[in-house]
């Protein structure tokens, strides 16, 4: 979906259409959550400061997130997609891959599923969407966020080495920000760089993710489409309205939060064995700390105590904090390589 | 109280005891030697509750009994700084002052009163049994199983060594339900049938200081404490509470195929190859026929892999079964003989490993390990 959360505050709110917007904290340390095209060509973006947002943007119109109306489209727009396949993996609210190989629909072309489906959502949303279609997952969203917004872009098999021979590394699915600037140090600035080098030498540099960068760089993607992609962290933070320089203070804070966190962890049903602390300093310099236990995380008792004991590595001496969080990973039923090891059976 | 003592003598036995004291205390105290002084004998303790040790100094110069408890560590870490020399210690019971003069010095310390250090647990006269075995035969029993022992928050009996007496036999058992491992001595034994769970902190305490004995060790014990009285040293530690588990069940008494190979051989393919196995599963797999074994151990995540063969003798059917290589070449190295016998059933059930020849006549090593399984 094209600027999911301010469209859907424009269509809802005819005053905003046309103006910048940006959905987001409107308390003094709030962020921006996602901003519309007119506020893009400012430079305000998903995850900045809505302090520095306006300043870019002196006319940006900040509005309140509305999480309810948000997921409760996000939910006809699936209902959409399944009415093509089952093999719909989720990737956030507002994004999602389909595998049309085969689908409901019986259709040949899945460029002519993609146009039905925008028309769709056109039609049963009043809000646009941009689709990518190749022949894996990896090319799809690369091709879906190549020609947004309202774009349909297709990247078909015969074209599949020449385009990511061209494609800026930073611009593949996959590699972060830290691994982009990693490439580039080593010379690696688009796909045919990443494609020149060795599967051993991407091995050593890049550790296991290195054979993911030698596939791709191919146009190997051979994972599948996975309707049931299982959760792997459940997490929960806080911005602070002003930075915390106790150790009193962040005990407070932290608190609130594992409150929270454990409130998540019952609804999802997933206890997790490993917790972790982040910790955002006021100059935005972010660590994380974290603790894995024998035990699954399934009391409170335990979610606070281990809290604590990370919150104590925490070292708060030179800088305030800005913003605190927690979250738990290690879940219950995540996908791991089975234990082969066979076992007494006393 | 004061004493004059040897800077060198002081501090292996410190070094001994301090064994004991644990990072994370929970009693302040516990982080203090216990010293204590009478009939010109120093009486130094370790503890952590669970387990106590305690050493003895006979001493030529010494007036006035008493007890002090002494903070551990900055006694300890002055001593390693002294060159061999007599100190002597001077303590006022009354302000609980500690000074120790040295031929150019002058150290003091603030210890703490010596009556609150936990008292050591008496054994319950009406369950009390004692039995006396040599030095060397405990501390082949600890060494040969202690390995075994199990990490587990959620069955404490199996973090510990089984030792279990009986007229005939003495047999020590530990086991992590992965592998198991059972040292029997049929030179040791006890009028009565009966057995404990030694945790595995005392016991590695008592594997490191069985070495300087040469009598026999006393054990008493109760069904809660046990009691190991050495000519140095005495070693007091609390007993794990539960059953073991029937670990005589699970030992398979008909393993039909029978492999013997240079113990020293296998080893060393098994630790090369190993390497190239998938480092979350370490699994290496034997491929077992004729009069050779194929050890062989991939990773597919990084393209590598490997194998290497080695001559046997082999009496039973050709056999493909898979191992966690980490534990394989645990038991390899936890057995001393020039020959070994591995016993295999089929690639689901329990492989028995046996030494070829015996270290002593009146012993029997039995180790076991479960197997991994191999898809095919």
């Amino acid at each position: 979906m094209d600027a999911f959360f301010a469209s859907i505050e424009q269509r809802d709110n005819p005053e905003l259409r046309g103006k910048p917007v940006a959905v987001g904290g409107t308390a003094n340390r709030g962020v921006v959550a996602a901003a519309s095209y007119e506020a893009r060509k400012f430079g305000v973006h998903s995850a900045m400061a809505t302090k520095i947002a306006i300043r870019l943007c002196p006319k940006l119109q900040i509005v309140k997130p509305r999480f309810n109306i948000y997921r409760k489209v996000s939910k006809q727009i699936q209902q959409i997609f399944l009415e093509y396949t089952d093999l719909v993996e989720p990737l956030s609210l507002d994004e999602a891959f389909l595998d049309v190989t085969k689908n409901k629909k019986g259709a040949a072309s899945a460029t002519l599923i993609a146009k039905e489906i925008k028309t769709r959502i056109r039609n049963e949303t009043d809000l646009t969407a941009s689709a990518g279609i190749s022949v894996n997952k990896f090319l799809a969203k690369i091709a879906s966020d190549y020609n947004k917004p309202d774009g349909l872009f297709l990247i078909p098999p015969e074209k599949v080495i020449k385009f990511i021979e061209e494609l800026d590394i930073d611009k593949f699915f996959g590699v972060g920000k830290v691994t982009a600037r990693k490439m580039h140090k080593l010379g690696i600035h688009k796909g045919k760089d990443l494609k020149s080098r060795d599967r051993s030498e991407l091995i050593r540099l890049f550790g296991k993710p290195g054979i993911f960068y030698y596939n791709i760089a191919r146009g190997n993607d051979d994972r599948a489409v996975n309707p049931d992609r299982v959760r792997k962290s459940i997490g929960a933070e806080l911005t602070f309205e002003k930075d915390l320089s106790t150790r009193f203070e962040l005990i407070v804070e932290l608190y609130k939060i594992e409150k929270i966190l454990m409130e998540r962890i019952n609804k999802a049903g997933k206890p997790g064995r490993t917790l972790t602390l982040k910790v955002k300093y006021a100059d935005f310099e972010q660590i994380t700390r974290s603790k894995t236990v024998q035990e699954k995380i399934t009391k409170f008792s335990m979610l606070h105590n281990y809290s604590k004991e990370l919150l104590q590595q925490i070292d708060i001496s030179e800088k305030k904090v800005r913003l605190l969080g927690l979250s738990v990973s290690n879940l219950e039923d995540e996908d791991q390589a089975p234990d082969l090891q066979l076992t007494l059976d006393f | 109280m004061k004493f004059v003592i040897s800077s060198t003598e002081l501090l292996s036995h410190l070094q001994a005891v301090s064994r004991v004291i644990s990072s994370k205390n929970t009693l302040p105290i516990l982080d203090n030697f216990l010293f204590k002084l009478s009939n010109k004998e120093l009486e130094i303790t370790a503890s952590d509750l669970e387990s106590t040790l305690i050493t003895r100094i006979a001493l030529e110069n010494a007036s006035e009994e008493g007890s002090i408890a002494i903070p551990a560590r900055i006694l300890n870490d002055a001593l390693k700084e002294f060159p061999e020399q007599p100190l002597t210690f001077e303590i006022n019971l009354d302000n609980f002052a500690v000074v120790i003069n040295s031929e150019t010095g002058k150290f003091n310390i603030v210890g703490q009163n010596g009556s609150d250090f936990p008292q050591l647990p008496d054994l319950k006269d009406e369950q009390k049994i004692s039995f006396k075995l040599s030095s060397d035969v405990l501390l082949a029993g600890i060494s040969n199983t202690i390995f075994a022992t199990a990490d587990d928050e959620l069955r404490p009996v199996m973090n510990g060594i089984f030792i279990e007496l009986s007229p005939d036999n003495l047999t020590f058992v530990a086991s992590d339900a992965h592998k198991l491992v059972r040292y029997r001595r049929t030179d040791a034994g006890t009028e009565t049938e009966s057995s404990f769970i030694l945790p595995r902190k005392p016991a590695s305490l008592l594997k490191n200081i069985l070495p300087g004995e040469s009598n026999e060790v006393i054990v008493e014990f109760d069904d809660k404490n046990a009691y190991f009285i050495l000519e140095k040293y005495k070693l007091v530690s609390r007993l794990i509470d539960g059953n073991y588990p029937s670990y005589t069940s699970v030992i398979p008494s008909d393993n039909p195929n029978k492999l013997t190979i240079d113990r020293v051989e296998f080893y060393n393919a098994l630790k090369r190859v190993s390497v190239f196995s998938n480092q979350a599963s370490n699994l290496i797999k034997l491929k077992i026929s004729g009069n050779q074994i194929n050890i062989s151990a991939q990773d597919l995540d990084f393209s590598v892999s490997a194998y290497e063969r080695l001559n046997c003798q082999y009496d039973g059917e050709e056999m493909e079964i898979g191992f966690k290589s980490i534990f394989l070449i645990e038991i390899l190295s936890n057995i001393t003989s020039e020959n070994v016998i591995m016993e295999l059933s089929d690639p689901t059930r329990a492989g028995l490993l046996f030494p070829v020849e015996k270290e002593e006549d009146n012993e029997d090593v039995l180790m076991l390990l479960m197997p991994m399984m191999i898809n095919t």
